[in-house]
């Protein structure tokens, strides 16, 4: 039987050894094209397999008042997360984590549902926990499957003050704001960002450098060792803020604002620099800092006194009588009046079919530009100012920098506003309004608004003779603001009368002087009408001693009369700063 | 005896061992590395695969000495017995959802069908060689694909698509080699590629052409013609329409039938993570323990099916040339020994074996990096696998048999 012979054409031997040999060709091929020409493609796809990078959180800068001491501080807390993979009965670690801690289930529900990205990364169920709280969780850690913690430096806040509106707040941030933030992708869903204040404006300061370690996972999601050749970076800590805030004063203006609404600013007329800002009603700087609940944050929107809203940078106000002094220069400058160019106050004035009254219904008597600025005269302000056009009036007030924004280091601010016969005519038309507008603008009434800011800013102005430096919490600005065109005799003219504002036994500032002896002060008040109810009591002024200096603005809201209600706040303020400057001098 | 055995054993064509041994101690190398890096204690895939290069040799040596004649004689009845042990299988427990092993009441399992792909093979051998066919006539054909349809029919209900696809291979290159006109051969092979090619237009269309041209060349009768070509058309035509019938898990159960090592983490992660380790490997390896696709797991099977992707990874592109040509130029000198055999016997077997081989290195190393589907098909001495180890080598022992001058 195996004699039957072997007959094989030659051919049919090739054409399989053939067939064998094109099925290999095709093989290595595909071997060449996976290993040597895609070998960039699989190699990161291994890489993504097999490296996990976890960051860690850089300890963000604190923020500090000028002589160091601390405003904002960090410290630890922790945070709970899950681990999809290694939870057993996710439902049994709610109600354990919430029994232990205290903590609602569906809190730690809705978090699990929004930080979730897959089942091998940890998931954040918690965060803000205290050591005591966690401790009670270590306890019944065998209850727990695929529980961890991590430590995060947390905000905490200096107790003496709260300066809420200066430091603002950090906010998580969201899918949305990653995607604006591209240039800096290094955020994360659930970082936390500089959402307000100084922590927005010098976020980039204060943020530092997150670190990175890498670290070896296996196919089911385990660590597995380092990797090699991944080098791991530890975090850079963000920089410190040295703002020129200080303390003290801080304490005492916030203590004096409590339940007043209002703004107060002291500065160094002489740098530009805020040693105070007060935005009265404020909130608990750590309101958002943890959980917020709900009930809190409709009590802090709803509240009609707006304790969110930055009075000082963003209130705007009409400015009353503190305006007269930006009116006075331009007659002084235009020659309108002479010093010794006199009227007649009796309390009120009459312009055409209009009566415009001065604040002292039983008025001034013989009134010069000295008595105006010094007793608050508005009948004379009534009578010069009828010379000049609303337009050079506007540009004399951009001068003193009304309607211009501050530039100071923080987020927002509101410009005010100036009126000219431009927007005059826009807002009331072409015939819409006459020349007793301009009345009325020239004791700082009507159309005209300022933010208590800018006054601060036009308050070193003129403490300084217009050689201040822009306002700022945090970094100077080194070009001196523009000077006004004003001559030297307006401003020592100007200079000498606010002064006798406050020494006068008439001035309406008088009761802004703390008497301390070599305590120079000079100043103005302001009690602006408004349709809100009582006037806005306003007070501005700067005092100086032994070459040093400052300047106060404070504005209360339906305070009522600036020399009365304002101006007291600002004797507090002089008193603590000089007093305590005299103690240090004795004391070296 | 003994001298007689000694005799036979000088005289086998032994240098094709040179190729069997070099893939082997890959293979080895390959799952040590597992073992080692994974810290598997023994028995791990390693050292149970070196346990069964015991019986695989000496199985190896048995089949190389006994009696061409012998064999010749009772093979018939081999078959018969083979036939049994396929099917014993299904009488015990599934295992991993498949009637494949018998249970030997012992440490390991057999695994009946392994050895069923060269029983076929020499039964066809036997039957081809026995009687003068007219290879001219298609009626030539119908026997020898019977033979190797029943044991192919029993492996495809285990479920084993890719053993039974090697069990059908064999007889398409052993007609060949009696002189099976290839038109017919096509024949056999026509429906299945009508069915596959239907559910892409563009590649059905370069078919239903592909055939119209064959049919023209191959001249047969007009009817004959017509009925085959609008035969096929038809059926691709109607199979994708069937299939839109069937409910979902009517699909999903045939799919599984074709498909049974779908993964859990859905279908295509085990091709996705073999082509990332062979991928990442690139033109010299991560080195010899090194590969981080095989020792963090993201490599599925990694010992049997997808040790290819192992080596891919830990040795490179390099490597895995080299052992496309050990292999091609073992398969090569198989076929040469077929074609230089001076009896159409021991030439048949080793066609059929040679097909084996080819269509085991195809099927895997093309599963391994994405060509074809994934059929779990083992590479012939370098995958992990008892079973399959000693039938490789009880092959490669009736290569050695029947690639022998002599005739005894």
């Amino acid at each position: 039987m195996l004699r039957s012979s072997n007959t094989v054409s030659k051919s049919r031997y090739f054409i399989l050894a053939i067939c064998i040999i094109s099925l290999n060709v095709i093989l290595a091929y595909r071997f060449f094209q996976l290993q040597v020409l895609d070998y960039d493609l699989y190699s990161q796809r291994s890489d993504n397999n097999r490296i996990r990078a976890t960051s860690i959180p850089a300890p963000r800068g604190l923020i500090r008042d000028r002589n160091g001491e601390i405003i904002v501080d960090n410290y630890p807390t922790y945070v709970v997360f899950g681990i999809g993979a290694e939870i057993v009965d996710i439902h049994k670690n709610f109600s354990v984590i919430s029994h232990t801690t205290g903590i609602d289930t569906s809190i730690l529900r809705d978090n699990y549902k929004s930080y979730y990205r897959n089942r091998f990364l940890p998931t954040r169920l918690a965060k803000d926990l205290t050591i005591s709280q966690l401790s009670r969780l270590e306890e019944s850690k065998d209850k727990l499957t695929g529980i961890i913690y991590k430590q995060y430096p947390e905000r905490i806040f200096n107790p003496r003050i709260r300066a809420s509106h200066v430091l603002g707040y950090l906010k998580e941030i969201n899918q949305d704001m990653i995607s604006t933030k591209s240039s800096t992708n290094d955020y994360q869903f659930g970082d936390l960002i500089g959402w307000s204040g100084l922590e927005r404006q010098y976020e980039s300061l204060l943020r530092g450098k997150k670190g990175v370690s890498y670290f070896q996972v296996d196919s089911f999601g385990r660590e597995a060792g380092n990797v090699k050749g991944h080098d791991n970076s530890l975090p850079q800590p963000g920089q410190d803020i040295y703002t020129t805030l200080d303390i003290t004063l801080q304490e005492l203006l916030e203590s004096e604002f409590k339940g007043k609404k209002g703004a107060g600013i002291v500065s160094n007329p002489k740098t530009g620099g805020i040693l105070s800002y007060v935005s009265s009603p404020d909130y608990a700087p750590d309101l958002f800092t943890g959980l917020i609940s709900k009930n809190d944050w409709e009590s802090i929107i709803t509240d009609p006194d707006k304790p969110l809203l930055n009075r000082v940078s963003n209130g705007t106000y009409p400015p009353g009588s503190i305006y007269k002094m930006v009116v006075a220069f331009e007659l002084l400058e235009k020659n309108f009046v002479s010093t010794d160019w006199e009227i007649l106050c009796t309390g009120s004035y009459e312009f055409y079919d209009r009566t415009f009254r001065c604040w002292n219904e039983f008025g001034h008597g013989k009134v010069n530009l000295e008595k105006a600025i010094i007793q608050s005269c508005d009948v004379f302000f009534y009578q010069a100012i009828q010379n000049v056009s609303l337009d050079e009036l506007k540009i004399r007030s951009k001068e003193f920098l009304h309607g211009i924004p501050t530039n100071i280091d923080l987020p927002t601010e509101m410009k005010g506003r100036v009126p000219d016969r431009q927007f005059m005519n826009k807002l009331y038309g072409r015939w819409g309004w006459s020349k007793g507008a301009l009345l009325n603008i020239s004791i700082g009434q009507g159309e005209i608004l300022v933010t208590p800011l800018q006054m601060a800013a036009y308050i070193n102005l003129l403490a300084t003779r217009g050689s201040t430096y822009p306002l700022h919490l945090v970094q100077q600005n080194k070009e001196l603001i523009e000077s006004p065109m004003v001559s030297k005799r307006s401003w020592k003219l100007i200079g000498e009368y606010m002064e006798k504002t406050i020494s006068n036994t008439k001035g309406t500032g008088r009761r802004s002087d703390p008497k301390i002896q070599g305590l120079k002060i000079a100043g103005k008040t302001g009690t602006a009408e408004n349709p809100h109810g009582e006037p806005h009591a306003w007070f501005l002024g700067y005092g100086e001693k032994n070459g040093e200096m400052i300047s106060v603005v404070i504005m209360i809201e339906n305070g009522g009369g600036g020399g009365s209600v304002a101006a007291p706040l600002a004797k507090k303020v002089f008193k603590q700063y000089f007093s305590r400057t005299l103690t240090n001098l004795v004391s070296q | 005896m003994f001298a007689e055995f000694w005799q036979k054993i000088k005289s086998s064509p032994l240098s094709i061992l040179i190729f069997s041994i070099l893939l082997l101690s890959l293979g080895l190398a390959s799952l040590y590395s597992i073992a080692l890096v994974q810290q598997q204690p023994p028995p791990n895939a390693f050292s149970k695969q070196s346990l069964f290069l015991i019986p695989a040799f000496f199985l190896m040596i048995i089949m190389t000495i006994l009696s061409k004649r012998l064999i010749h004689k009772y093979i018939y009845l081999i078959y018969g017995i083979i036939l049994i042990a396929v099917s014993i299988p299904f009488l015990g427990e599934q295992v991993s959802g498949a009637y494949r092993w018998i249970n030997t009441g012992l440490e390991f399992t057999v695994q009946p069908s392994e050895i069923a792909k060269w029983v076929i093979v020499i039964a066809l051998a036997r039957y081809l060689s026995d009687h003068n066919l007219q290879m001219r006539n298609f009626s030539s054909m119908i026997f020898p694909l019977i033979i190797s349809l029943i044991p192919t029919l029993i492996v495809i209900n285990q479920p084993d698509l890719g053993t039974a696809l090697v069990m059908m291979l064999p007889v398409i290159t052993m007609l060949f080699w009696v002189g099976a006109r290839p038109f017919h051969l096509f024949l056999i092979v026509a429906p299945f590629l009508s069915i596959l090619t239907a559910f892409n237009v563009t590649v059905f269309t370069f078919w239903a052409i592909m055939l119209a041209l064959i049919i023209f060349i191959s001249k047969p009768q007009l009817w004959n013609g017509v009925t085959l070509y609008f035969g096929n058309i038809f059926l691709g035509l109607i199979f994708p329409f069937m299939w839109n019938l069937l409910r979902p898990h009517q699909k999903n159960r045939i799919l599984t039938f074709i498909n049974p090592d779908l993964d859990p983490l859905g279908a295509g992660y085990q091709i996705i993570q073999s082509k990332t380790a062979l991928g990442s490997g690139g033109f010299l390896g991560k080195g010899w323990g090194q590969g981080t696709q095989t020792h963090l797991k993201f490599l599925p099977v990694q010992e049997s099916d997808f040790i290819v992707s192992v080596i891919g990874e830990e040795f490179g592109f390099i490597t895995l040339l080299v052992m496309l040509i050990l292999f091609i130029w073992m398969i090569i000198k198989i076929l040469k020994l077929a074609f230089t055999a001076s009896d159409r016997f021991s030439g048949l077997i080793l066609v059929g074996i040679s097909t084996i081989f080819a269509a085991h290195l195809f099927v895997n190393c093309g599963m391994t990096s994405g060509l074809i589907p994934v059929k779990g098909l083992p590479l012939p001495f370098i995958s992990y696998g008892g079973s399959f180890l000693v039938s490789c080598f009880m092959m490669l022992g009736l290569v050695l048999n029947f690639g022998r001058e002599e005739i005894d």
